[in-house]
């Protein structure tokens, strides 16, 4: 073992930019595996992992108080694994409709303590409630609302949010003492169940006859079906994620196979020397696994490092949705890609060094490092009859003589482009849903005149915590008309309400005005012209089952109206319901506006505007446009941005390495060329012409299969695709996203990634002594 | 033999070395070395291994740098030329044969020499014509679309020669020419040597073959531990 680790020192060292390569590809590649895998696995099982931390419920199922006694005993009923209650549930409300930030009528739950033997719930702000008067409220981290707001209530009284806390369960809207909820005159009852079996619907309704069996049962709600709202958040990014993680691992794969196999047919005429040495053929092999496998083995610890620091923050930012209390990358991702990776980079050594195994001392040592002759004969005759110059022709030629290095040096170019192109579309699709879901101009203002029901005010920082107008709904909306350089004002009113027949609370707005500029784009169906017509969202049709022409009835503080979607809107929130003013009055007469959006001429002076605003009516701001840009947005913009650099960067290293070895093969013919009068200019041109073909052919394979990925990707990840809801195809304005200059331009994402990664060998090529080159035969 | 030869006036100076000395990391290869070389002469360079003979043929061609003294070529100080200067000179100015042929594996014969040409801006089918002339000269137009692997090492010798020639050099070097060459493919190169120099061409021939110098140079020089030791004129055989 002496002699082979002493011969693989030496060779580590003696081909020292080699190493370093195997070693830095190795660790981005790793880094990028690692954060590959971490977004996979964490966006792959979000809620399961969420619902396990926590001991989640599979059956939340409400008695009767009547019961309240027997309720304990159903821990023990068939099929039951554990159970938690019961709790005492009671409704309360706000005096002003959204003074809790999250819903009108809230459900909540008594409870003495977050801990137990099912649904742990975490208390990620402030404390649990300690008494009456106190309230947690039901939210998930990094929700925009802090503790020690003072809410009054409808019914008389007020409650103090102390803490905030995220069941994912969803077992209540918030939780108060026992004490309170029983104060508050609760007449129904919790248990929480964890079932034997609850994999499907089924397993679920068994249990659910188990534990009610005898006792006067008001409603259940499985883990399913919470599941499946969760899902459906999740289901935008995960195709996404998936996809660039496939594009990761592909990328990572070919670099290192292409890296250490070349490594290793690039060291055959030592192989041969060694064995003409006395050293056995797997001596040799060892040496030469040795002398890949080290590199690799440093190159991985520090991708592992990398990976961790660098995907952390994008796997929190992809799953804090869900409560998941360890969101960085999952352990064993690292442990497969230590393991993995130098395993990987071994195997592959090991298929060209078992190759030179079985070759005789002789036959390794005259095969040398060159390609054998004429392997590209007829593409350089072909070439050299050329008009183009003489220096282009046989770059273009390179490639030929070794043609597997090329294909996979190719490949790894064709995935870069292909992440490329996907990362544009996708950036493009992003945008391009954004800008129709909430349309912004330039020259548009928002006038806040009331906190909008749903949106939490955060204390006396928040700016819409002290909005109080002075003057009423018309007296504003006239202020704002005869304010300068005003085109057209449209009033909206934002509100929580409830459908009939439902317990989920939707926030619905309603339009007085040409709404044209301002709502968002028309998907399918049309835009509300009169009272009883809304539109609404996908999502609002995926998670109530409605459709399209469908008619229901919204409600509020016990008024009715019924409504018919007429349209649906291009829209990424949940429950979005778009209505007219006159529906408003019809369920909540003499409603104010709560928002005014502003069109100004693009000429006009804004702070003229403001000042005329403020004189007007003290009590109303004005906002610039809010920013539409979601966080799920921001989650795929940043990982498209950061994994197209990553595997951009790797697919240039591997051109890089392409041309290390392909230069140092041919470092006698670039001493011959340069002899007989070869520029150092025209030696880098061929030498990069080398690669930019390989990258301009690479650029137009990819760009298909990029598009085509992007089109698979954004049907996935499209917010409806449910054939039943008569809107199963995605809009075109998603998927048309490429226009002719980025068309154009994206091949060329191809040959920038080969120029990129050809340029500094070629360049030291060039500086190449002739005579050292001519003596290396 | 009737191949254009641009060597310039007779008994103009072609090759200037001025107290040339070159070190490599651990040891001197030439120290202190002038020499003069007027077009039309044809000059053998000898002594033992390691004396320094292929380095000065080196910094002749510009393949490499003196460490001090300067070198000329036809009046040009290749010292002051950058890396492209000295490219651009080897081009126009020196054609070079070299003891293991150095032709391009993946080219046939026609194109390794038609390649010199095409650098130099000929456009291809006329540096062709050129090439396809110079084969015929040498006698191997036969082999044209023949691959070196497959070419003898004296017909390889004689395309490296006809690429050496292509652009008509004012200097034509060799480096042991006939050194990996079999004797009746070592005589046949010799000729060709011989007959180029009496058409004009400047010859600086690297050797320890003394057949090859006493045949071919009309002066022997003799390098020693990177030194010359002795010039002498050569009465051809």
């Amino acid at each position: 073992m002496n002699a082979v680790w002493r011969v693989a020192r030496a060779a580590v060292r003696r081909r020292m930019l080699q190493t370093v390569v195997i070693g830095v590809v190795v660790w981005v590649s790793a880094a990028t595996v690692v954060m590959a895998l971490g977004l996979l696995a964490s966006s792959a099982a979000p809620f399961d992992r969420a619902h396990d931390e926590q001991r989640g419920a599979h059956l939340a199922a409400v008695f009767d108080s009547s019961a309240v006694d027997r309720l304990a005993g159903t821990s023990g009923r068939a099929g039951v694994e554990a159970a938690a209650g019961p709790y005492a549930l009671a409704g309360v409300e706000a005096a002003d409709g959204g003074g809790f930030g999250v819903a009108g009528e809230l459900t909540a739950v008594g409870r003495a303590d977050p801990a137990g033997a099912v649904d742990r719930v975490t208390v990620w702000s402030g404390r649990w409630v300690g008494g009456p008067g106190e309230i947690v409220l039901n939210l998930p981290p990094g929700a925009p609302v802090a503790p020690g707001r003072v809410v009054d209530l409808a019914g008389g009284g007020s409650v103090t949010v102390v803490g905030l806390a995220f069941s994912v369960s969803q077992t209540a809207d918030a939780w108060v003492t026992p004490e309170q909820a029983t104060a508050w005159g609760s007449t129904a009852s919790q248990m929480l169940y964890r079932l034997v079996d609850h994999a499907t619907a089924a397993d679920i309704s068994r249990g659910e006859a188990s534990v009610s069996t005898g006792l006067p049962l008001l409603g259940t709600q499985s883990y399913l079906a919470v599941k499946q709202r969760f899902s459906q958040e999740a289901g935008v990014y995960v195709p996404f994620l998936t996809v660039f993680g496939a594009l990761g691992l592909a990328v990572a794969v070919l670099s290192v196979a292409n890296l250490v196999s070349g490594a290793v047919v690039a060291g055959y005429r030592h192989i041969g020397v060694l064995k003409a040495l006395g050293y056995t053929p797997n001596q040799v092999m060892a040496v030469y696994l040795v002398m890949v496998t080290a590199p690799a083995v440093v190159g991985t610890a520090l991708g592992v490092c990398t990976g961790d620091l660098v995907g952390g923050p994008l796997v929190r930012d992809a799953v804090e949705g869900f409560g998941v209390a360890d969101t960085g990358v999952p352990w064993w991702v690292d442990l497969a890609v230590l393991v993995g990776m130098p395993a990987l980079v071994a195997v592959v050594a090991l298929l060209p060094a078992l190759r030179a195994r079985r070759q005789p001392a002789a036959a390794a040592i005259s095969a040398g490092s060159r390609p054998g002759a004429r392997r590209a004969p007829r593409v350089q005759r072909a070439l050299s009859g050329t008009r183009l110059p003489r220096s282009v022709s046989l770059g273009l030629g390179v490639p030929f003589a070794r043609p597997a290095r090329s294909a996979l040096t190719a490949a790894a170019v064709v995935l870069g482009v292909a992440t490329v192109t996907l990362a544009v579309g996708v950036t493009l699709s992003v945008t391009a849903f954004r800008d129709a879901a909430n349309p912004t101009r330039a020259n548009q203002v928002d006038v806040m005149a009331a906190v909008p029901g749903g949106t939490p005010a955060d204390g006396p920082d928040d700016p819409l915590s002290e909005l109080a107008p002075r003057l009423g709904d018309a007296q504003d909306e006239a202020v704002l008309r005869a304010a300068p350089g005003v085109l057209g004002v449209v009033a909206s009113s934002q509100q929580l309400v409830r459908l009939v027949g439902g317990n989920e609370t939707h926030v619905v707005r309603f339009y007085r005005g040409d709404a044209s500029a301002v709502r968002p784009r028309v998907w399918a169906g049309a835009w509300p012209a009169r009272g009883g017509e809304v539109a609404v969202s996908a999502k609002f049709l995926t998670q109530t089952g409605l459709a399209l022409g469908d008619t229901t009835t919204l409600e509020q503080r016990g008024k009715r109206v019924p409504v018919r979607i007429v349209g649906v809107v291009l829209e990424n929130v949940t429950g979005s319901v778009l209505g007219t003013w006159e529906t408003l009055e019809s369920l909540l007469p003499g409603s104010r506006a709560t928002a005014y959006q502003v069109t100004l001429d693009p000429d006009a002076d804004r702070d003229a505007f403001a000042r005329a605003v403020a004189a007007g009516d003290p009590g109303i701001r004005v906002t610039p446009p809010r920013g539409g840009t979601s966080s799920q947005a921001v989650v795929i913009i940043s990982t498209a941005t950061l994994l197209t650099l990553l595997l951009g960067g790797i697919a240039a290293l591997g051109v890089f390495n392409t041309v290390v070895l392909n230069t140092r093969e041919r470092r006698r013919d670039l001493g011959v060329l340069k002899s007989v009068g070869m520029t150092p200019r025209q030696v880098t041109s061929m030498v990069v012409t080398s690669m930019a073909g390989l990258g301009l052919v690479g650029g137009l394979i990819g760009l298909p299969l990029g598009m085509v990925v992007h089109r698979v990707v954004v049907h996935a990840a499209a917010p409806i695709n449910s054939p039943d809801l008569l809107l199963s195809v995605v809009p075109d304005l998603l998927l048309s996203v490429y226009d002719a200059p980025t068309l154009v331009l994206l091949p060329l994402a191809g040959v920038g990634i080969a120029v990129l990664g050809a340029l500094v060998p070629a360049r030291r090529a060039a500086r190449m002594t002739i005579a050292a080159a001519l003596r290396s035969e | 033999m009737h191949s254009d030869i641009a060597g310039g006036p007779i008994g103009e100076v072609v090759v200037g070395l001025t107290d040339v000395r070159k070190e490599y990391s651990d040891s001197v290869a030439l120290d202190g070395v002038s020499l003069e070389i007027r077009a039309g002469e044809a000059v053998a360079v000898m002594g033992p291994s390691g004396s320094g003979k292929s380095t000065l043929l080196n910094l002749v061609a510009g393949l490499d740098r003196p460490t001090s003294g300067s070198v000329a070529v036809h009046g040009e100080d290749l010292g002051r030329l950058s890396e492209t200067g000295l490219a651009l000179f080897r081009r126009r100015r020196i054609g070079m044969v070299f003891q293991f042929f150095n032709l391009l594996d993946d080219l046939p014969a026609l194109d390794n020499v038609a390649l010199a040409a095409q650098l130099t801006g000929t456009k291809a089918p006329q540096a062709r014509r050129r090439a396809l002339e110079l084969l015929d000269e040498l006698g191997v137009a036969g082999r044209r679309d023949t691959y070196p692997a497959q070419l003898s090492g004296g017909e390889r010798q004689r395309v490296a020669v006809a690429r050496a020639l292509v652009n008509r050099p004012a200097l034509l070097l060799a480096d042991e020419p006939t050194g990996a060459l079999d004797s009746r493919s070592g005589e046949q190169v010799m000729d060709l040597l011989l007959d180029l120099n009496q058409i004009g061409q400047t010859l600086l021939l690297v050797t320890h073959d003394q057949r090859l110098a006493t045949r071919c140079a009309s002066r022997v020089v003799e390098v020693v531990d990177g030194r010359i030791a002795r010039e002498s004129a050569v009465a051809r055989s």
